[in-house]
């Protein structure tokens, strides 16, 4: 019920949006392209019960991933003690040295966690991948529920669906948490940036100012805002740019997008940077393999949700597995991110397969494998017919004084049957995601 | 035990101004027990308001600021008296475990693999050590202008020439083939001229210098301004600025032992 209407309404949604400017980009071959992210009408919907089994269960991941981040830039001792080894710490591209010994305001290294979930066929749902650098995406399940409630508000008032507006709110109260005293502000790269119309409408939302990098500076160890009215302390950063553009005078020289100095303020405490520079080394896909581990480890507790089952070729029982079954697994390229760098064993002609099992055993610690994980279609509208598509989740998860999981997400779904692949870059469209209060 | 006297000199002319200069320096000698500063003065052209010294991850001490006016000359100069004194070196009981692996100008290659080979093997990482910079100075030749701040071990490997700065990364890049932490320092040693580039190795517990343009240790004589796992991590000078001119840079560099009598010697 309400539905039917929602479908109905789907062109004048989609077209709300491409007014407001909801795009992503793409970099294919070396050339950028902006595109429509097409939302599909049918929400993906998750009963209370199953949320709440999903909040305690991303909670407590994103909590141990703080703890490891913590230890990581300070006494190591996971490594020292042998549950994650050395190497997959300090061959991470994630990890930045120029980090070592820095603690962030409040101890949090991970303020806004992206958890990529799927839901298997047998009702299992699966973490798929943790991003703790830079996760996007929270304002297109914002802005679309919005346009559908000014279309069929019906469908809201007689449905039992969570509010999910409350995420600027909590944005600004993860921000107001480590603030050093100052404004907040979001940082953009600028308006080419192919999620700036999200930079922009989470300012808004979460009454912080939005900056381009010649916005601010750096002086006597504290970031100043240039405003009309004279410069203003800056006491967070949301940066919505990555950690090697963030200061050309810490990380790469080249940037020009960057804050200089900035890192040197951040040392001397003056402000804080959400998410904390660094943490791609918790979110590197080698690292994903330790995640219950790590559960275990710092928070003494049996994991709530499982990874999908996946293999280490760095071990050595591990690599002989996935020489053998590469049929039936995916592999995934450690150093690569946005669905780049996976293959499915089974889609590879004889020699290419060969090839691969060469390039692993030549470099294991490059590559994990993972069964291929039957998830479960979500209907979508092809046209006017609604077929099955596969789908996954972006769960958001804000920590400040407590850990905070915002009761929608991001259902990205693939547009080709035959894909396993949701990610954006990649093609697809998205839905809204409803969790239910009861 | 030394007692030395140093200057660090350097003058960046502008062909017309710059303006909203950034600047990051590691022009100060670190602190150490085995490398006391006992006088120092830091000079720096443009006044800067709000300079901060700072520490950054590796333990150098830095200095940054901020010139937002126009100017044509950006210099500084630090000057000072120091005591090196080998025997007071603490142990460190934990470097950071990065030191043990390539970094990006230090990555291993085909011909830098074939050079490790070359080296005959040992337990004794500082014996290794030794035969590795021994390795790398007869493999190199000492020339100027063949390499740039940004060549990598194993493009200088290719050459078989270049400075200082790329001596000490192949010869990091031995080291960490062998899991031996190594790190970069850049500072000064006796005499006049410009910069210099060596390296440290950790071994029984401690940090020891070796220079391998040199073929030496770095002992009393040298003076450690800042250390990285490459040059990337630790250049004297970082800065940027908006302007549109060519730069010119004037480095002037002296160390010399204070006698007993208190005379320069």
């Amino acid at each position: 019920m309400g539905l039917r209407e929602l479908q109905d309404h789907v062109h004048v949604i989609n077209q709300q949006m491409a007014r407001y400017g909801v795009k992503f980009g793409i970099y294919k071959n070396g050339s950028y392209n902006e595109r429509l992210f097409p939302f599909d009408p049918i929400p993906r919907i998750i009963e209370a019960d199953e949320f709440q089994t999903l909040e305690r269960g991303l909670a407590q991941r994103v909590n141990a991933l703080n703890k490891f981040l913590a230890d990581i830039y300070a006494d190591k001792n996971i490594i020292h003690e042998g549950v994650v080894p050395e190497e997959f710490v300090y061959r991470s591209p994630g990890y930045l040295a120029q980090c070592e010994g820095i603690r962030p305001p409040k101890g949090i290294y991970s303020h806004i966690s992206g958890i990529d979930l799927v839901k298997g066929k047998n009702g299992v749902w699966y973490v798929l991948e943790d991003n703790l650098r830079i996760p996007s995406g929270a304002s297109y399940p914002l802005i679309a529920r919005s346009l559908c409630r000014q279309c069929c508000p019906q469908t809201f008032r007689e449905r039992a669906i969570r509010d999910n507006r409350g995420y600027g709110q909590a944005l600004k109260t993860i921000m107001d948490h480590v603030n050093c005293g100052g404004i907040n502000v979001i940082l953009t790269p600028g308006r080419y940036n192919s999620a700036y119309f999200e930079h922009s409408y989470l300012a808004e939302q979460s009454e912080a100012v939005l900056a381009e990098s010649m916005d601010l500076y750096v002086e006597n160890n504290c970031v100043f805002y240039r405003s009309n009215h004279g410069p203003v302390k800056v006491g967070a950063i949301y940066r919505r740019l990555s950690d090697d553009f963030l200061d050309p005078l810490c990380f790469r020289p080249d940037s020009l997008i960057g804050v200089p100095n900035l890192m040197a303020a951040y040392r001397a405490g003056s402000v804080a940077i959400l998410n904390t520079p660094g943490n791609g080394v918790a979110d590197d896909k080698g690292i994903y393999y330790f995640v219950p581990k790590m559960i275990r480890y710092y928070l003494g507790e049996e994991p709530i949700l499982q990874n999908a089952p996946t293999y280490l070729p760095y071990f050595k029982d591990d690599l002989d597995y996935t020489l053998e079954h590469l049929d039936d697994l995916v592999i995934k390229d450690v150093a690569e991110a946005g669905g780049y760098g996976v293959v499915f064993g089974s889609s590879l002609p004889k020699e290419k397969q060969q090839a691969l099992r060469d390039k692993i055993i030549e470099e294991p610690r490059r590559f994990i494998s993972q069964q291929v994980i039957d998830f479960e279609d979500l209907p979508i509208m092809d046209n006017e017919r609604v077929v099955g598509r596969k789908a996954d989740l972006r769960a958001f998860v804000l920590s400040g004084e407590e850990t905070y999981v915002w009761p929608c997400g991001l259902t990205r779904f693939s547009r080709n049957p035959s894909s396993f692949i949701v990610n954006s870059s990649q093609g697809g469209g998205f839905k809204d995601t409803w969790v239910l209060s009861h | 035990m030394k007692k030395l006297s140093f200057i660090f000199e350097t003058r960046n002319t502008y062909s017309s101004p710059v303006n909203e200069h950034d600047f990051l320096l590691r022009c100060v000698p670190q602190e150490r027990p085995e490398q006391r500063i006992v006088e120092m003065h830091l000079d720096v052209e443009p006044l800067v308001t709000g300079g901060n010294f700072g520490v950054d991850s590796f333990g150098n001490r830095t200095y940054t600021g901020r010139l937002p006016r126009g100017h044509t000359a950006f210099s500084y100069r630090v000057q000072g008296i120091a005591i090196r004194d080998e025997s007071r070196r603490l142990p460190c009981p934990h470097p950071l475990p990065v030191y043990s692996y390539p970094s990006t100008l230090t990555r291993p290659s085909e011909t830098l693999r074939r050079l490790y080979e070359s080296v005959e093997a040992t337990d004794d990482d500082l014996e290794q050590a030794e035969r590795f910079r021994v390795a790398v100075y007869e493999f190199m030749t000492y020339r100027a202008g063949v390499t740039n701040v940004q060549t990598t071990a194993a493009e200088a490997a290719l050459f078989r020439a270049g400075v200082c700065q790329d001596f000490t990364h192949i010869f990091l890049a031995l080291c960490r083939m062998k899991h031996i932490p190594a790190r970069y320092v850049s500072g000064i040693p006796v005499g006049e001229g410009a910069s210099h580039a060596w390296a440290e190795i950790w071994y029984d517990g401690k940090w020891h210098g070796i220079d391998a343009t040199r073929n030496c240790p770095a002992d009393e004589k040298y003076l450690k301004f800042c250390s990285g796992r490459d040059f990337i991590d630790c250049p004297i000078e970082q800065g940027v600025f908006w302007g549109c001119c060519t730069q010119t840079q004037e480095v002037y560099t002296k160390l010399e032992e204070i006698t007993d009598a208190g005379q320069a010697g």
